[in-house]
């Protein structure tokens, strides 16, 4: 039986070493930005998820309790991801928003990414000269 | 009474005319009176004893390492000017409710009068000089808010600083002076220091403690050369210069001249120092006097005058001079009080104080002309009235001193004194009720009511009454009281009026005529007065503190000149020049400890330490991107800290870190994306020189530490030793946080919330300038999101608030035995909130949010500091922190540490710090029509996904 953990916990934690790899060498290999998103995902949920597998085998199997930090640090990163992942590419979008061609919403709003429509009124001076420091 | 008590009644009874003024102009005087008289009851119960010559003592101990201790003592001096502060008071309480109009705050009044006059019964019964000075201080902050109670007149507010400067400047010296000579005396108590009189006088700290001491007397006493205060003082309401100028602020001085006269008098540098600007004062004073056309002016020259001759006096150095002083120091409040209400009566009724511009008040005010002729006289020192024994004292005294060899020098200048000390008194009384009634007065006069000459009326009294019967009224007392300021008793002669024809007689009879002639001549004498050139004292003291004030500015403005890279560069190399010297003049063991070993991943994070380190300077002109990486460097920071075992450091640096990167990313929201070259290439290398030098110094200080052992055995054994056993707790850190540094921490929360408040008043101030309509008209450098609360972000904050809450109790709840404890708890708190803030915008949370920030702050702190003083409960000091176990069914046997409650306050505190400053600052940005009553912009699940935005 312990035989057995052992041998699954050393599979678990090659998969998850190697989806980490696969993750980094894709952040740096990938070209652009939207494209680069996609490799780090590997590493948070294969390569992450292999090793805290590979954490709760050992604890329960072989150190004999079960330990739930695990599974909170799944929650945590199934809730985190996504948030950053959308930020980075909202962020992307708006830097380089001539790039793309989006294609039309199918309604008369834009895209909710880009630029809302002006609901601020009209400038009276271009203040944001006025507030530099005058040193 | 016990003397802690009369100490202690005028400032607790200060709060009732404050309270009382809703009541009434009446109710809020009879409070302010009761309670000045109750105090004066117990003093006059204490006279048995003092008459017996014992002295009366009450001690407790305050701070008695630093030898400072509440002890009071009272002996024939101490009760003297206590009855005359106090009984004098009760006049002024009197006339000052009938003088103050309807439109002048009463209440304000009288409390300040109170504070004034505790104070000053402070200084008289302090038996601990540090004690003494603790009192001094206070009578000079307490009349500047008297004499500049009318703070609508610029004079008022002039006169007010004025006296703040020169009395608190001296307050200075005389603070040197009392810590010179307690160490001289080898003790801070008064009474002891009396009887080691042999032993200061050889110290060589007697020379420099003596001049310090007098710098303060004569300051608070207006001698030459700081007499100028007192005229501009002036500038206060009547009650307030009849009481300050007569009895007590003034006497201070003089008191305490008087109270260490056994150890300071008796020597030359006494005798030449104090004895000479007595008499220049005296002289001076007289003089100038006699010129002033302003009425209470004129008095308070011959304030100064008579509080030169009493100088002169106490400088004599003999027990008959002795004895003149203390008597004319009773003459003087009893004639001088009733003067200056006197002069206060006219300018009430007449409206003015200008003496050419009355005369012939005497047929329209009868009852005033009597007082102020009666009181004059005393003061020209005209028998039978008591100014005459007592002047006539002083010339006796005068007569026989010998000054640096010279028989006639001082009987010649007091003769001259008293001459224009007799001239300026009748000039008070014939060119102000004397002559023809005028028909030009500003308003018409008439006599007061009772209420006003009433105490005037019981001065003047007095003033014939012991004239007339001084040794039956006066001699027991003035006796006494000469014995407690020469420190034994001493063969005095009676007090009579008739001593028979002798050279002060003479003298007072040429003072008395010459003051007549002087009278008759003073139209011509006025007009050469007038156009000879004179120094004015206000205009050289504005120069002075101008020139003050210059230098002070030069010096600030060259090192704070609002350039953050000039403070840094400034302060940075004063530190490395301290290091340079430390490092040059002392010396350095050899290394004591073996270097740890390099392991590969401390070292990898070292390089990624250091990379940041490197981009920050690289990229810092692009502020988002600096942003980010000063982030990666918290984040090693933390790890670092991690690494070697201090995870209460880690987990605040985690979460500080989290806030401040927040609270910059608020800001940068204002600033542009990038900052301008703006200093030149030699400045920033110059920077670059300073700051590598200072970093390799500090490397190397670090390194040089790391591999020694502590020079001195280190505190952190005890810490660790008394960790639990007295304060409960296994976590060292938060132990010391919670109870070994519990006052420490109780101040840093203070403040800690300070500052947050200080953030929000700045807020306040500066959106309520033209600055709000620039942040409105801002137009965004940057185009705005379309959803800036994207619902993805929202619903998972809404998901972690309680988690993140839940661990923020977690982290509280273990913090006194593992890491975590209040201030990090309060952190993550914080953070869980903000997370709301960021998601669905600043106006969405804040309309939910149903707590004031500072009211969390001001409960943090309350909490806390009622748990410390629970401690009083059990007789303890203050924050001693207890620990008991608590057994709930179902729950394991837990521990409860007060501490922990203390705790609850640290963790209130930094909640509402964090999220005052956040809010503050997000306050900035808010714009109209901003507002979305949606926390979140687009929603499919609404029929309207953008939620109406498009109106």
């Amino acid at each position: 039986m312990a035989q057995i953990a052992d041998y699954l916990t050393a599979v678990f934690l090659v998969i998850g070493g190697f989806f980490g790899v696969v993750g980094s060498f894709g952040l740096i290999k990938l070209g652009d930005s939207m494209s680069r998103l996609h490799a780090p995902t590997k590493a948070t949920t294969l390569g992450v998820g292999g090793v805290l597998i590979t954490s709760l085998l050992h604890s329960y199997a072989i150190e004999g309790y079960l330990s739930v930090h695990e599974l909170m640090i799944t929650l945590f990163l199934f809730l985190t991801a996504p948030i950053t992942a959308l930020f980075i590419a909202k962020a992307h979008i708006h830097r380089h928003r001539e790039d793309y061609d989006l294609p039309e919403t199918g309604d008369d709003t834009c895209w909710a990414v880009l630029e809302k429509e002006e609901v601020v009124a009209e400038p009276l001076s271009d203040s944001l000269e006025d507030m530099k420091p005058t040193e | 009474m016990s003397l802690f008590l009369i100490a202690a009644l005028p400032f607790l009874g200060a709060v009732f005319p404050a309270l009382l003024i809703r009541a009434g102009r009446n109710a809020c005087s009879s409070a302010a009176g009761a309670v000045t008289l109750l105090a004066l009851v117990g003093v006059l119960l204490h006279a048995p004893e003092v008459f017996r010559g014992e002295t009366v003592t009450a001690r407790a101990p305050w701070l008695p390492q630093l030898g400072m201790n509440a002890n009071f003592f009272m002996d024939g001096l101490g009760f003297f000017f206590a009855t005359m502060i106090l009984g004098i008071g009760l006049l002024i309480i009197i006339y000052a409710r009938h003088y103050l109009s309807r439109e002048d705050p009463m209440g304000n009044f009288y409390t300040y009068l109170l504070l004034f006059q505790g104070a000053m019964v402070g200084i008289v019964l302090s038996d601990n000089i540090l004690l003494l000075v603790v009192f001094w201080e206070l009578t000079s902050l307490s009349s500047f808010l008297l004499i500049g109670y009318w703070r609508h007149l610029p004079a008022g507010r002039q006169g007010a600083r004025m006296a703040l400067a020169v009395t608190g400047g001296g307050g200075l010296a005389l603070i040197g002076g009392m810590l010179l000579l307690g160490h001289a005396a080898g003790s801070y108590d008064l009474t002891t220091i009396l009887e080691r009189k042999d032993q200061i006088q050889a110290s060589p700290l007697y020379v420099p403690a003596l001049i310090l001491i007098l710098l303060g007397c004569f300051t608070k006493s207006a001698q030459f050369p700081f007499h100028f205060w007192l005229p501009h003082a002036m500038a206060a309401p009547t009650p307030v210069s009849a009481y300050l100028h007569s009895a007590t602020m003034v006497k201070a001085g003089l008191f305490l001249m008087a109270r260490l006269w056994p150890v300071l008098s008796g020597t030359d540098i006494w005798f030449y120092i104090v004895a000479s600007i007595g008499m220049i004062t005296m002289v001076l004073g007289a003089v100038i006097a006699l010129f002033k056309d302003d009425l209470k002016a004129l008095l308070a020259f011959s304030t100064v005058s008579h509080l030169g001759l009493i100088t002169l006096l106490l400088g004599l150095g003999t027990e008959e001079a002795a004895m003149a002083a203390v008597f004319h120091i009773m003459n003087h409040a009893t004639f001088k009080a009733a003067l200056f209400m006197t002069a206060g009566i006219v300018d009430h009724e007449a409206h003015t104080r200008d003496i050419k511009r009355l005369g012939g008040l005497r047929v329209l005010m009868p009852v005033t002309f009597v007082l102020a002729t009666v009181a004059s006289l005393s003061m020209a020192g005209i028998p039978p009235l008591n100014g005459f024994l007592s002047k006539e004292l002083m010339l006796d005294a005068a007569a026989h001193t010998i000054w640096n060899g010279s028989e006639w020098l001082f009987p010649v200048l007091a003769t001259v004194g008293a001459l224009f000390s007799a001239a300026y008194s009748f000039r008070y009384v014939v060119h102000t009720f004397l002559g023809p009634v005028r028909d030009d007065y500003p308003h018409k006069p008439h006599d007061p009511g009772i209420g006003m000459w009433l105490s005037p009326a019981i001065l003047v009294l007095l003033v014939v009454a012991i004239g007339l019967f001084p040794e039956a009224l006066a001699g027991e007392i003035v006796r006494t009281v000469t014995d407690a300021v020469i420190g034994g008793h001493g063969h005095y002669h009676e007090l009579k009026i008739w001593h028979g024809v002798n050279t002060a007689l003479i003298m007072s009879g040429i003072a008395t005529v010459g003051g007549l002639i002087l009278l008759a001549l003073h139209r011509p004498l006025d007009v050469a007065w007038l156009a000879a050139p004179r120094p004015e004292a206000k205009v050289i003291f504005d120069a002075c503190i101008g020139a003050l004030i210059r230098a002070a500015r030069a010096v600030t403005d060259t090192l704070h000149d609002g350039a953050l890279s000039r403070y840094a560069a400034i302060f940075t190399l004063f530190t490395v020049g301290l290091g340079v010297y430390a490092f040059s003049t002392g010396e350095i063991g050899e290394a004591t400890r073996p270097m740890n070993r390099i392991e590969v991943l401390p070292l990898i994070v070292w390089f990624c330490l250091i990379g940041a380190t490197a981009c920050v300077v690289a990229f810092h002109r692009y502020r988002v991107i600096a942003l980010v990486i000063m982030a990666i460097i918290g984040l090693v920071v933390t790890l670092g800290f991690n690494y070697f075992s201090a995870p209460d450091l880690a987990l605040t640096q985690l979460s500080v870190e989290v806030v401040t990167i927040i609270l910059l990313l608020l800001a940068l929201n204002f600033m542009p994306k990038r900052t301008p070259i703006e200093s030149s290439p030699g400045r920033r290398l110059r920077d670059a020189v300073l700051s590598i030098g200072a970093g390799v110094g500090v490397g190397l200080l670090l390194y040089a530490i790391l591999t020694r052992d502590f020079a001195f055995p280190s505190i952190s054994e005890y810490h660790l030793a008394n960790s639990y056993k007295g304060g409960g707790g296994h976590n060292v850190v938060n132990v010391i946080l919670v109870d070994f540094r519990g006052f420490d921490t109780f101040g840093e929360i203070i403040v800690l919330g300070i500052a947050a408040v200080v953030i929000f008043a700045l807020t306040e101030a500066i959106l309520r300038t033209s600055v709000r309509a620039k942040l409105l008209n801002r137009k965004p450098d940057w185009p705005v999101a379309g959803d800036s609360h994207p619902l993805m972000m929202v619903v998972v904050t809404r998901l972690m608030m309680p988690v993140a809450l839940m661990v923020a109790a977690y982290i509280f709840f273990r913090g006194h035995n593992e890491p975590g404890g209040g201030f990090i708890a309060g952190l993550i708190a914080a953070i869980a909130i903000v997370m709301q803030y960021m998601a669905s915008g600043f106006s969405w949370a804040a309309a939910r949010q149903h707590f004031p920030y500072h009211g969390i702050i001001g409960s943090g702190v309350l909490v806390a500091a009622v748990t410390g003083m629970g401690a009083w409960l059990n007789d303890k000091p203050f924050l001693t922190s207890d620990y008991g176990y608590i057994h709930i069914p179902g729950l394991e046997k837990f521990e409860w540490a007060t501490a922990a409650l203390f705790d609850v306050g640290v963790f209130l505190a930094v909640v509402g710090a964090v999220l005052l400053a956040l809010e503050s600052l997000s306050r900035y940005a808010w714009r109209p029509n901003t507002d979305s009553p949606y926390p979140m912009d687009i929603n499919p699940a609404r029929d309207d996904p953008r939620g109406g935005r498009e109106d």
